[in-house]
């Protein structure tokens, strides 16, 4: 009986209006008629949509607070614009990501707050390494979330590659602009910085992980 | 016998169809389903043309359930908004309004429509025996009794029963549902009327407190049993129901509140609603002032108490910043007077 509820809700979905709620005019969400997430056709789909979205919300997130972290350390020095050009991209990802989840009801990681500190720490950590711990640390961080994204186009590749093609896209262009940024950073000599391996290795570690939890929590 | 019978009659509305005088009404009243508020009523009237006629042949060849199902069908509609696929006259409320439901193709039911008509689920069944078993609970309370009752005025054995392996939490769980769903159209149906620009959107403080004075005034009916209901959903087997149902309506209420936010705010938001939503339903337990008001005034306070926390939360973190921005600069300062900031 859940699902009557869910039904009748999915039904008036596409009415997106945000009220400003100081000056009570309506605001359109987003100015497009379709939608990039297909409504779900059981709670099955609505489940593995919500995963992929939750996840990939919480990915750039963090990634929009490591980018802060490297900023707030490097942000004057020679690296600082080539920090910034890449965190405003990770951030159009991040809004663009609100959207989604605005637009389907998703629920958000209740991790936010958690990935909000740890993200933090980790830029600003690895950038208190200089200019090539910095990079380092992207280059970690973006290969991560490219096999991530690359796993979940896989997914819903198998799926059905019709249904899902505008969230493929949305993926797929956002994994191309995370590759860029991998290969920057290793532009910018991110294997120079000494423990190169076990940096990386550990950052990846935890980026698993973070994936893991985020998916389910 | 009665296939003759159904026969004379899809026959009478077949001339009438072709007649195009009587037809047209008879038509209408059959075909077009109750919540067409939207789509107004010619073009529905046309649409019913296009569909009446391939459903009457199917009806007059196929072998149909008695149209007094229609009212219990009705029920059905009014549980499941899409119901499974069909293509009869008889069962044409459900028809018009599952067809009208399944263009964006939302329901989590099965969509083959092999199934047909005369047979339901055992889900639809069990649905439309707890509803009428809520008719008896003001006399029998939340119980198998109540059930076994509804199940006798279906027509069925009181051993039907048997089929509820949760007893009387079936019942309470399946009359929470309802209320969810209807409370859900409500919202639904003002949202619209918001979009379509005949009413005014509300502030988020009166929306949330008319949504759950609607939702808290579909249980006065049943306000004597009450507290037995809620310690049904209390007990340990049926908590992960409860909270799910608990939970899916705040997301509701806040949706069309329009929240749309994406971070923590998501949860504490429904976190405060829920609290809210809980103790005025305690509240409403033992109230016995006329309509209600005591419980009506005490959401308004709640209401009133998250609002300014939310406000004075904005205040501190904003004091917050500004004291912060205050020490980096005395910091600041102290480093150029110390000669610290130089560099040599």
């Amino acid at each position: 009986m859940q699902r009557a509820a869910h039904t009748a809700v999915c039904v008036v979905a596409p009415a997106m209006i945000r009220r400003c709620l100081k000056c009570r005019v309506p605001l359109q969400v987003n100015s497009r008629a379709y939608s990039v997430v297909p409504t779900p056709r059981d709670s099955e789909e609505k489940d593995m949509l919500d995963r992929i979205l939750r996840v990939d919300h919480a990915g750039e997130y963090g990634a929009n607070r490591i980018y802060a972290g490297q900023m707030a350390v490097l942000g004057r020095s020679r690296t600082g614009p080539l920090i910034q050009q890449m965190w405003d991209q990770e951030k159009k990802h991040l809004q663009k990501f609100n959207e989604i989840l605005a637009e389907n009801r998703v629920r958000p990681t209740a991790l936010l707050p958690f990935w909000n500190v740890a993200g933090f720490v980790l830029g600003a950590s690895t950038a208190l390494l200089g200019k090539e711990g910095a990079m380092a640390c992207t280059v970690a961080v973006e290969e991560s979330i490219s096999e991530h994204y690359n796993s979940q186009i896989r997914a819903l590749m198998e799926k059905d590659p019709e249904r899902y093609t505008e969230l493929l896209q949305v993926i797929k262009e956002f994994r191309d602009e995370e590759m860029e940024h991998h290969d920057t950073g290793l532009e910018h000599d991110a294997e120079t910085v000494p423990g190169y391996w076990l940096l990386k290795n550990a950052i990846q570690l935890g980026c698993r992980a973070a994936i893991y939890v985020s998916e389910r929590v | 016998m009665a296939a003759l019978l159904r026969g004379v009659r899809a026959g009478r509305a077949l001339r009438g169809l072709s007649s195009g005088k009587t037809g047209p009404d008879r038509l209408c009243g059959a075909v077009v389903a109750a919540p067409t508020a939207t789509t107004p009523q010619c073009s529905s009237l046309s649409r019913g043309f296009h569909r009446a006629a391939p459903r009457l042949q199917d009806d007059f060849k196929s072998d149909k359930p008695p149209p007094s199902s229609s009212s219990t069908t009705f029920h059905e509609h009014y549980q499941a908004h899409s119901a499974e696929q069909d293509n009869t006259a008889t069962a044409s409320h459900e028809g018009a309004a599952a067809e009208q439901a399944s263009r964006p193709n939302t329901s989590y039911q099965d969509q083959s429509g092999e199934q047909g008509e005369e047979y339901e689920t055992e889900e639809q069944l069990q649905a439309r025996i707890l509803t009428a078993a809520l008719e008896f609970v003001p006399l029998h309370g939340w119980s198998m009794e109540a059930i076994a009752s509804g199940a006798e005025t279906l027509g069925l054995s009181s051993a039907s029963t048997g089929m509820f392996n949760n007893g009387a939490g079936d019942l309470v769980l399946h009359f929470i549902t309802q209320c969810n769903s209807q409370l859900t159209e409500i919202l639904a149906e003002q949202h619209k009327q918001v979009q379509l620009g005949q009413a005014e959107p509300k502030a988020t403080a009166d929306f949330l407190r008319d949504a759950v004075e609607t939702r808290l005034r579909m249980y006065i009916p049943y306000i004597e049993s009450w507290p037995q209901a809620m310690s049904i959903l209390l007990l340990p087997h049926n908590i992960p129901d409860s909270l799910k149902h608990l939970s899916t309506l705040v997301d509701d209420i806040w949706y069309y509140a329009g929240d749309r936010s994406t971070d923590m705010n998501w949860y504490t938001k429904r976190a405060a609603l829920t609290g809210i939503y809980n103790t005025t339903e305690l509240v409403m337990l033992q109230d016995s002032s006329p309509d209600f008001e005591d419980t009506w005034n005490f959401l308004d306070n709640r209401i009133q108490d998250v609002v300014n926390m939310a406000s004075t939360a904005k205040q501190v973190q904003s004091t917050g910043e500004a004291v912060v921005q205050g020490l980096m600069g005395a910091a600041f300062t102290l480093k150029n007077l110390t000669g610290l900031n130089q560099r040599r």
